[in-house]
């Protein structure tokens, strides 16, 4: 190889790297598609926790007596998990609207959607008949309400699939991630 | 020969350092990213543990006539207690409170039953001026001028609408004066919000015992499944 070309040699082989790595680089048409259907995932996420942090972050009393009418903790760990929860979703909606540790917080997203499925569950298998307090106050329902724990939990599986394939593939456009770390981010 | 080789060999090891040390420094930048997350996360979720417990009052005054624990109001006395959770911005606590007027009114007159109200504000957010929680609190006032049943009766009467600002002091302490609780400490209770941090406190005894919605009637100890005239009726013939 003539001598000329040993820096350059080198300058190709950082563009090679910084480039996504031969054969994780999907062909055709999902490999351009895949991308924006995280920032899909990314923007609906952090729509629902910003709904839902922010319908109860006003009264975080209300928000401790929600938890409370699962009757799963009792009502002074009901109050810490009330006043918790609103504020970590709102900042898990803001990781998720920058894109920022994309992987770290969809993994929070699934996680906490499993907790949710699973109380609303819990709360179906006891034959108790309260409002979710997803969006809401929570609380038990007026008399002739009739509970819709199905859709409740359909709705969170739903968001769980986008939360596990924004886990999955967490390279995103418009994502700080891809500021701070570059193209080759996670 | 030897040479060539010896040079592509050091170029390759070159390369490879380099790849190495880039790697290294993604990897730092990455966990930099992943612990700066987390502890935007934790730090979330102990400023809502911080603000909650700010706002949870940390004393308050008691109003006449309260029970032991001061988490409701003794109205009347009587062999079997009636205990009564409801919220003044609650339209089936009004229905209830209305449908069983007479039946509690009796009761109350042959000295059958104690009847101790407890007023919870869980309704807040019904109502641009936290109407729940002054009603609630002017309960408190009503006990300390010996007209509770009166004005309560006369509160639910005059039940606003959800969604909308509530009624104002001034016309709680009117609706008072219609009871007779014409006394100007009356008016200052109500105007000065002697009672406001108490409901907090008769709200969360009212959780703790497992309260999940109103109204919510215990006879005896015993809640009732459906409170009504006819279950009241029923669960005291049960218990006396």
């Amino acid at each position: 190889m003539p001598r000329g070309t040993v820096g350059c040699g080198c300058v190709i082989d950082m563009t090679a790297t910084s480039q996504e790595p031969a054969g994780t680089h999907p062909p055709g048409r999902w490999g351009g598609i895949r991308p924006w259907l995280g920032v899909v995932a990314r923007v609906v996420l952090a729509g629902v926790f910003l709904a839902a942090g922010g319908s109860k972050v006003g009264d975080l009393a209300a928000s401790g007596r929600a938890v409370n009418a699962y009757r799963i903790f009792s009502y002074d760990v009901s109050t810490v998990v009330g006043a918790v929860q609103p504020f970590v979703e709102l900042a898990l909606a803001v990781l998720l609207l920058c894109g920022l540790a994309t992987r770290f917080a969809a993994i929070l997203s699934a996680i906490l959607l499993i907790l949710f499925i699973a109380g609303i569950a819990s709360v179906w298998a006891r034959g108790l008949s309260i409002d979710c307090g997803c969006f809401s106050k929570g609380g038990a329902l007026a008399a002739g309400q009739s509970p819709r724990y199905g859709i409740e939990i359909a709705r969170d599986v739903g968001l769980l699939a986008l939360a596990a394939f924004l886990a999955s593939y967490p390279r995103t456009p418009f994502s700080l991630d891809r500021r701070l770390l570059g193209m080759e981010a996670q | 020969v030897s040479s060539r080789v010896s040079q592509k060999q050091a170029k390759r090891q070159a390369n490879m350092v380099v790849r190495q040390q880039l790697a290294k420094e993604q990897r730092r930048r990455k966990m930099m990213v992943g612990v700066g997350a987390a502890a935007l996360i934790l730090v979330a979720g102990l400023i809502g543990w911080g603000v909650y417990s700010g706002q949870q009052p940390t004393s308050f005054a008691t109003p006449a006539h309260a029970t032991s624990n001061a988490d409701g109001l003794i109205a009347t006395t009587g062999p079997v207690s009636v205990e009564i959770y409801q919220d003044y911005m609650c339209p089936h606590c009004k229905e209830f409170e209305q449908s069983a007027a007479t039946t509690i009114d009796q009761l109350v007159k042959a000295g059958k039953i104690q009847l101790v109200i407890h007023p919870v504000a869980i309704l807040d957010g019904a109502s641009s001026t936290r109407y729940s929680t002054r009603a609630a609190a002017s309960a408190g006032c009503a006990s300390d001028g010996n007209k509770l049943l009166a004005y309560n009766t006369a509160l639910f009467a005059q039940q606003p609408e959800e969604g909308g600002a509530g009624l104002s002091n001034d016309k709680l302490v009117q609706i008072g004066g219609t009871v007779g609780l014409t006394d100007a400490s009356f008016g200052s209770c109500v105007t000065g919000g002697k009672y406001l941090t108490w409901v907090p406190h008769v709200t969360d005894e009212a959780s703790r015992r497992g309260l999940q919605g109103t109204p919510t009637v215990y006879v005896g100890g015993k809640k009732l499944d459906e409170p009504s005239a006819a279950s009241l009726t029923a669960a005291l013939a049960a218990a006396s």
